[in-house]
This record gives structure tokens, C-alpha cells and sequence, in this order.
């Protein structure tokens, strides 16, 4: 009892740190924008105030129970992927090292992708309930984009399977700490695909059409707000907390300590952010098109080089 | 009289006498029809062991029947699948027309397979094949519609693949002489190099027809939305199956002593793969409930020929695993689509809108089958896929995985399409009165449902099975090995341990759910689905706004290209082809004794003229 009980608390404390830290990148996002497009910008903890605002809202509506259910499924992903996703590199050893084992070796790479995509289809079922049209055209917009970069990804991933034989993700870091090289250099072309993988991935332009400001209204979350909003939008801090973590894990030999986990992510965290600022919003076949063209060319490469090499 | 003859005389007994009942009153047809399919069904699981043989002597030939633990594990399927599509066939079948004769191929069909998997000789594995081919043909055509095109297609396709089988049987009798299964097996490597080449390939084509195997593939999409779909859940969760039978025991025993095995293992594999991102594709375009879920078994089964192809024992057991599953969401969603189409009377996802909160039991099921056929954790669809993906990494078949990772992923989007399609979008006044589906429909469907959660996180339950059949198959002991208590292994030290991930994703699901339940719970109030802001207008009481039409255009021009290319068109072409050699024969032929007159005339009239050159 005593175990599971210390166990949900460090799941909280990681929940904690990937809540904060999504949240402050959330913030310091739309300050960097701003910057970039000659405003000044919000303050960095402007998504911190949002979300007390929609934590306090008491009134709102629903439309029925999958409603509900629907942030709930967000919710299990971006958790449960945040438990599977080792946060720390294992060779550590700062003091709270530990803390963040959750159940990094009860799952692995392909158990990742699945859960992954768990939360969007929940998503999906409860943005379809509302009736609103602009969410369902936002989910079949989504789940095609996902169609698209899933391939780069996984050739990215199924190269470093093959050269390393292991799908676990701790293997891979202890890996990278063995012969003290990061994959990325180990692997470049399989470093480059995961990468425009992740424009996908994240949702900036070009390829935000998901939410599409303009013409969606938002998408798949119109129709949601207070404590709705409120729950995916944590939700998504936690959850590209969690995918800055893998890419760190995965290609940049993990992190031995809080510091240097934020440096990384962070930087990783630029290249969608910055490339998307200064890009307009594909058509949704173009993006689907442009995953399959020099993206997969370059997955294939990798998986060449990893046969090779 | 043993058990087993037992059983296949009460079920072909039973046939008869329940379509003799249906005439006298619908009521004692039921009855009976429950009692032919539950009471030999139960003999079955109670009576029978496997390993026991019986020899049946008729018209001058031995027919051999007896259980090995590989055809258990899929009479299993056979019947369990059976008994609860019995109980949810009898509510979808009320008021309807053909009652009786539903009944009778029913049995018929539950019965065939069962003969095929009890069957130890080539000649009564023959003759239940075909048994199983005319009930479910006369199945496919029972509600009139399109008996041209979809019954000629299946028809045409069964033939070619009985051909080649009667071909294979006849072959191998002449050579070894004995129909046996096991002596045929054995003494494979008597036959000369081009039968040994030949009899496996005819066979497969004889499996894969039944398995939809691309090319072979063109009959099912037609004949299993045009099946009454209470049956339709037995013939694609069961029937197809019945190939995937035959292709293990091909694989396992007559390419494994070739020496282009390997090869061979290579083609089908790749023909799988293809045949699972073809058919997700086409599932994703199609606008009807029944088409989308047809053509999304052809694909599944793509997955299961690719496991089977490979044959490592972690890609077998990920195939035999999916078998059992596929069965199960499979049998569920069809009859999800079964109750929708009872009680509303159409099929179509662009006629019909939220039925949600008309029909929630329903849309458990539908949701947790879709949650377990798009392989997502932690349902029993993710336990197979996971299998597969390592076996095939683990094999070096890289780009094959890619393929098959392509289209599981490509699968959400019709799971999505689905879903949306009955249960999601605008609540309109058309379908105010829509009731949920009796009670006998809704337990089957929720049951098997609810197996898929069971067997996601416990799947030593189907694993000890199945390793007992690819123990009989020749394989090494699976267990601890590759599975264990709720843990999948891989030889490289891969795990997954499935309960502590069951008990995370509960415990957030449930902490969530709650959460937004009940904060604030005063202040949240239902509002109706017409009651919603797009883009700051309000739509009007009468504006059905729901996106259906189209629903997936976005992805559809992107696989345009892909989607011009149909082998449905190539054979089409084909047949056209051969109507206008047909036609051009006809001519000649016409059937007419005046236009014969004329050939003989004209016949003698050469014959005069080239005499000196022809007689000397």
C-alpha cells in the first residue's frame, strides 16, 4: 500500500513538473511570436492566468456524456505517455532522480506510438458530440495529418531499432550513455526525419490546420470551455512536454538532471515554433503530401543507413 | 455413435427440422433454432477431447474425423462466435422475410466449419468447404438485391479456389495415394519438384479466396455488407477464417520442407501487407456502415496472412491471437451496425445522425470494439499489433512494417469516420424516435466488447491455447518465452507488462471523469446539439449542420492517385473481354441448324475445290 501510495505521489510530482513546464514554453511561445511579428507580446505567464481563468469559471454547458469523456481520453495520454517516457537519463544522481521512474519499463517504443494516438480519437469523439461541424472537420483534418507524419516517424524509429535491437526506451539512453554518443549523430538521417516528423507533430504552421484560427474556429476545441478547456489545455502542455522529452531521451542522450532537461527541450522545442512563425498553413492533402515526399525519402535513408552501417 | 458425429448430424438435423418448424410458426422456428445451435454447441465444449478419431465408412471411401489443439483453437471461435450470433439472430431476424431459410444456412454454415476443422481427410474437408460455400452463398443472396453482381462475383471466386483445391486433392491422391491430411503432409517430399511447387500454391489459392487474400479479394467487400449482417459477424469473423486455417496448415507443413520456402513466405507476406493499406484505404472512402466494416476485415485479415506468412513464433502467435480477437471486435461492430440498421432501416452514415444518447449501449460496444480493432492500449487489438511489429522488426522485414504501421494508422481514420458516422454530430427530429436495440441484441454485442478488455490485459488466456496449437504445428513452447502472466516478451528483451498500464489508464480516466463531472457540476447545464456557435452564428432550429458528406476528402485527394487503380476494373475488363470472345463465337455457334447447314455445305465445297491438293 505504502509503495503504490509513494508511487502515485511521484507520478504527481512528474505530472507537476510537465504541467508547469508546458505551460511556462506555452507562454514563452507566444512571446517569442509576438516578438517575431513586431508586437510585444504577453507577458511569459500569460497561459498560467488562462488557465486560473478557466479553472474558476463556474458555469458552462455540455452536450452530453461523451463531452466529458472526451478530455478524459486527452487526459489518459498525455498522462500515461508522460509515465512511459523516462524524464531523466538513468546514469543521474541528483537527489530526486527517482522520482521520476513512474513506469518507464513498462512500456516501449511502440507501446508510445499507440497510446499516443489514444487521446485524439477520445478527442475526436467528444468534439464529434457537440454537433459542431468545424470540430469534426478539425478531427478528419488531424487524424489525416497524423496519417502523414507517422510514416517519417516510425522509419525514423524503426532504423534505431534495427541498429541498436531494442525497442525499449531506456535501452536507448542507456545506450547513448555507454558509447557516449548522442544518436542523432549516430544516426542523422534518422535524427532529420523524427525532426520533420515533429513539425507535424506539434502543430505550428504550416501545419496547424487542425485548429486553423481562421477558418475553424479553433477546431476540435470550439464548443469547450471552462473546466473543459481547462483540462485540454493542460493536457497539451503536459503532452508536448512529453514529446520534447522523448525526442531528448531518444536522439539527445536523455538529461542527467532538471537543468539540463529544460536547455534541451527547449532548444528542440525551437525549431517547430520558429520554423512556424514565419510559415502560412498548408491545405490539408498538400501537408499529407509533403510528410510522404522528402520526409519518408529521408526515413528511408535512415533505415538504409541503419541496415548498412 | 461418437461425440463428434454426433454433434454434425444434430446440427445438419437440426437445420431441417427448424426450417420445417419456421413453417409451422415463427415462435417454435425460433425456438428451435436456438436449441439446434446452443445444445450441440455445448455438447461440444462439455463432450469432446481433442485427440480422439473416428472413421466413418460410406460409398466405398474412410472418412477420418478428429480435434487437433490447431483446429480447437478455431472451433472455438466457430462456435463461440456462433452461439452468440444464434441469440442476437433471433431478435434482427423478427418480422423479417426468409426467416427459415436464415436459419437453416445458418446452421449449415456453423456446422461446414466445424466439419472443416474436425476433418482429418482431403475428401470431407472438400465437402464441408462447399457445404460452407453454398450456405453462405445462398446467405449472401438471401435478401435479393444485387444477386447479379455480388452472387456471381462470390461464386465465381469460390469456384476458382475450389478448382484448385479439387485440383491440389487430386494431384496428391494420385501421387501418394491417400487423401489423408497427415500422410499428404508427410510424405510431401515423395512428389516430384514441380507438384511440390504447385500443390502449396493451388492450395493457397484456394485459402486465400476464402481469406480475401489480394488479388482474390473482389468478393467480399459485396458479399459481406449484402449478407444479413447477423450473419455477417459469423462469415468474417468465423467463415474467413476457415482460410487462414488452411493457409497454417500449408505454411507449417508443406513450405517448410521447401526449399523456396522462404520465398514463398516473402510473396504472401508482402501480399498481406498490401492487401491491409489497400483495403484501409478503400474502407476510408466508403459512406455505408457495412461497406467500411467489410472492407476493413479484408484488411485485418491482411495483417493475419502477414503473421501467418512470416511464421516466426512471435508473428504465429501475434496471427492466431488476432484471429481470436478480429472474431471478436469484428463479430461486435457487425452487429452494432446490425441493430442500427433494425432500428433505424438504413446503414448509411450520411442519413443517419447522433444516435448517441438513442442508443448507448450500442455505442459501447461500437466504441470499445473500434478502440481494440485501431490497436490502441490497453484493448486486445494492441497485444496483437505490438507481436507483429516486433516479429517483423525482429525478422528484418523493414519496409513491410512501415507498410503495415501505415495502415494501422490509416485505420483511425475510418474507426473515426465510423463512430462519427451513427453516434456523433447534430440530434435531428427525423431520428427522435430511434430506440435502443432489444435486450437479446445488445448482450452479445456487449459481451464480446467487454472480452476485448478482458484479453488486453489478460491475454494468457487465449496465449495458453493457441501455444497448445503451435505446439501441434511443430513450434517450441511460447510461454514465459514470449508471453507470460499479463507480460508480452520479444527475444530482445522487449516487455510490456499490461496490468500496471491498465490500472494508470483507469485511474487517470476515472480521476479525469470525475473531475469534470463534478466540479461545478450546478453551474454546467445540457444544452442540445442545435444549441452551438459556429464561428459567432447561430445555426437555425431546421439547418442540419453535421459534416458527412465528403467526410474524409481531405486524405482522399491525397491517395487520389492510388485510388484510380481498382483490380475490381481489371477483372471487369477482363470478363468484358471474354463476353466479346463470347459474342464473336456466337456468331458461329448460333444455334441455328440452317447456319450449320451452311458450315457443311461450305465444309464440302472446300473439300471439293482443294481435292486434287488434299486426296492426291
Amino acid at each position: 500500500m505504502e509503495y503504490i501510495l509513494i508511487k502515485v505521489l511521484e507520478a504527481m510530482a512528474t505530472f507537476v513538473l510537465a504541467f508547469i513546464v508546458g505551460m511556462t514554453y506555452g507562454g514563452v511561445v507566444r512571446k517569442i511570436t509576438g516578438r517575431v511579428h513586431n508586437r510585444l507580446g504577453p507577458p511569459w505567464y500569460q497561459n498560467f492566468i488562462d488557465a486560473f481563468k478557466l479553472f474558476s469559471k463556474t458555469r458552462g454547458i455540455h452536450h452530453g456524456a461523451m463531452h466529458f469523456l472526451g478530455a478524459a481520453f486527452l487526459m489518459v495520454t498525455s498522462v500515461v505517455s508522460l509515465m512511459i517516457i523516462p524524464i531523466l537519463a538513468p546514469g543521474g544522481h541528483a537527489w530526486y532522480n527517482s522520482w521520476f521512474t513512474n513506469l518507464n519499463f513498462n512500456g516501449d517504443l511502440i507501446f508510445l506510438i499507440y497510446i499516443m494516438t489514444f487521446g485524439p480519437l477520445g478527442m475526436a469523439m467528444g468534439a464529434g458530440q457537440t454537433g459542431n461541424p468545424n470540430s469534426s472537420i478539425g478531427v478528419t483534418r488531424g487524424l489525416s495529418q497524423m496519417v502523414g507524419f507517422e510514416i517519417p516517424w516510425v522509419m525514423a524509429l524503426v532504423a534505431l531499432m534495427i541498429t541498436y535491437k531494442t525497442t525499449s526506451i531506456v535501452d536507448f539512453m542507456n545506450i547513448q550513455r555507454e558509447t557516449g554518443t548522442w544518436l542523432m549523430f549516430a544516426n542523422p538521417f534518422a535524427f532529420i526525419a523524427a525532426v520533420l516528423a515533429m513539425l507535424g507533430m506539434f502543430r505550428y504552421s504550416p501545419f496547424d490546420i487542425v485548429g486553423a484560427p481562421t477558418e475553424l474556429a479553433s477546431g476540435p476545441v470550439s464548443e469547450n470551455g471552462g473546466k473543459f478547456l481547462f483540462t485540454m489545455m493542460s493536457s497539451g502542455s503536459v503532452f508536448t512536454f512529453a514529446k520534447l522529452v522523448l525526442y531528448v531521451d531518444l536522439f539527445m542522450g536523455g538529461a542527467n538532471n532538471l537543468i539540463m532537461l529544460v536547455v534541451k527541450t527547449f532548444l528542440l522545442y525551437m525549431i517547430p515554433v520558429l520554423y512556424g512563425i514565419v510559415s502560412p498553413r498548408y491545405r490539408t492533402e498538400q501537408a499529407v503530401r509533403w510528410f510522404w515526399g522528402w520526409p519518408t525519402f529521408i526515413g528511408l535513408l535512415a533505415i538504409l543507413y541503419a541496415v548498412m552501417f | 455413435m461418437d461425440m463428434l458425429t454426433l454433434i454434425l448430424l444434430l446440427f445438419l438435423g437440426g437445420a431441417i427440422v427448424t426450417w420445417l418448424g419456421n413453417k409451422l410458426s415463427p415462435v417454435v422456428g425460433d425456438l428451435l433454432f436456438l436449441a439446434t445451435i446452443i445444445i450441440p454447441a455445448g455438447m461440444f465444449f462439455t463432450g469432446v477431447t481433442v485427440g480422439e478419431v473416428t472413421h466413418l465408412h460410406a460409398l466405398g471411401l474412410t472418412l477420418t474425423w478428429g480435434l487437433t489443439p490447431l483446429s480447437y483453437l478455431f472451433s472455438m471461435i466457430v462456435v463461440g462466435l456462433g452461439i452468440l450470433l444464434a441469440i442476437y439472430a433471433v431478435p434482427f431476424m423478427k418480422g423479417k422475410q426468409k426467416t427459415g431459410a436464415f436459419y437453416f444456412n445458418f446452421t449449415l454454415s456453423v456446422m461446414s466449419m466445424l466439419g472443416i476443422l474436425v476433418s482429418k481427410d482431403w475428401v470431407s474437408f472438400f465437402i464441408f468447404w462447399e457445404i460452407m460455400t453454398w450456405s453462405s452463398y445462398l446467405m449472401v443472396v438471401l435478401n435479393g438485391k444485387d444477386v447479379q453482381r455480388v452472387g456471381i462475383k462470390y461464386f465465381v471466386f469460390s469456384a476458382i479456389g475450389a478448382y484448385a483445391m479439387l485440383m491440389a486433392m487430386v494431384i496428391m491422391n494420385s501421387q501418394l495415394g491417400s487423401f489423408l491430411l497427415a500422410d499428404t503432409f508427410n510424405n510431401f517430399q515423395h512428389l516430384t519438384t514441380g507438384n511440390q511447387i504447385l500443390i502449396p500454391i493451388l492450395l493457397l489459392v484456394a485459402f486465400g479466396v476464402k481469406s480475401a487474400m489480394m488479388p482474390l479479394h473482389v468478393w467480399a467487400p459485396d458479399a459481406y455488407s449484402n449478407a444479413p449482417m447477423a450473419y455477417t459477424g459469423l462469415f468474417s469473423g468465423a467463415l474467413s477464417k476457415m482460410g487462414i486455417y488452411g493457409m497454417v496448415l500449408v505454411m507449417v507443413t508443406m513450405i517448410n520442407q521447401l526449399p523456396e520456402g522462404t520465398l514463398i513466405r516473402d510473396i504472401i507476406a508482402w501480399i498481406g501487407g498490401f492487401t491491409a493499406a489497400a483495403a484501409t484505404l478503400w474502407a476510408i472512402t466508403q459512406d455505408d456502415g457495412k461497406k467500411l466494416l467489410a472492407w476493413s476485415s479484408v484488411g485485418q485479415m491482411g495483417y493475419i496472412i502477414v503473421g501467418v506468412a512470416i511464421g516466426t513464433p512471435l508473428a504465429m502467435l501475434a496471427a492466431m491471437f488476432l484471429v481470436v480477437v478480429h472474431a471478436m471486435f469484428k463479430g461486435s461492430l457487425f452487429m452494432v451496425v446490425g441493430a442500427i440498421e433494425k432500428q433505424t432501416g438504413t446503414t448509411n452514415f450520411t442519413e443517419i445522425n447522433g444516435l448517441i444518447r438513442k442508443m448507448p449501449w450500442t455505442f459501447i460496444s461500437a466504441l470499445i470494439s473500434v478502440i481494440a480493432l485501431a490497436g490502441i492500449p490497453p484493448l486486445a487489438g494492441f497485444v496483437s499489433k505490438w507481436m507483429l511489429y516486433e516479429a517483423l522488426i525482429q525478422n528484418n522485414n523493414y519496409i513491410l512494417v512501415i507498410l503495415l504501421f501505415f495502415a494501422s494508422t490509416a485505420g483511425f481514420l475510418y474507426c473515426y469516420k465510423f463512430l462519427h458516422g451513427y453516434f456523433l454530430g447534430q440530434e435531428e427530429p427525423e431520428w427522435a424516435h430511434v430506440k435502443e436495440a432489444p435486450v437479446a441484441m445488445v448482450i452479445p454485442m456487449v459481451l464480446l466488447a467487454l472480452g476485448n478488455f478482458v484479453l488486453g490485459t489478460f491475454p494468457q488466456l487465449i496465449f495458453k491455447p493457441i501455444d497448445a496449437a503451435m505446439q501441434f504445428a511443430g513450434y517450441d513452447a511460447t510461454g514465459g518465452r514470449l508471453w507470460g502472466e499479463s507480460v508480452l516478451f520479444t527475444e530482445w528483451g522487449d516487455v510490456v507488462t499490461l496490468q500496471p498500464i491498465l490500472y494508470a489508464v483507469l485511474a487517470v480516466f476515472v480521476f479525469f471523469a470525475l473531475f469534470l463531472w463534478f466540479k461545478g457540476t450546478k453551474g454546467t447545464r445540457y444544452v442540445s446539439t442545435k444549441d452551438i456557435s459556429t464561428s459567432g452564428e447561430l445555426p437555425k432550429e431546421w439547418e442540419n449542420l453535421t459534416f458527412k458528406v465528403n467526410f474524409m476528402q481531405p486524405f482522399e485527394r491525397a491517395i487520389e492517385p492510388f485510388l484510380k487503380r481498382q483490380i475490381d476494373k481489371y477483372y471487369t475488363a477482363f470478363g468484358n473481354g471474354m463476353e466479346a470472345l463470347f459474342e464473336f463465337t456466337r456468331r458461329i455457334h448460333t444455334g441455328n441448324g440452317q447456319t450449320y447447314a451452311i458450315y457443311a455445305i461450305l465444309f464440302l465445297a472446300l473439300l471439293l475445290l482443294f481435292r486434287v491438293n488434299l486426296f492426291g
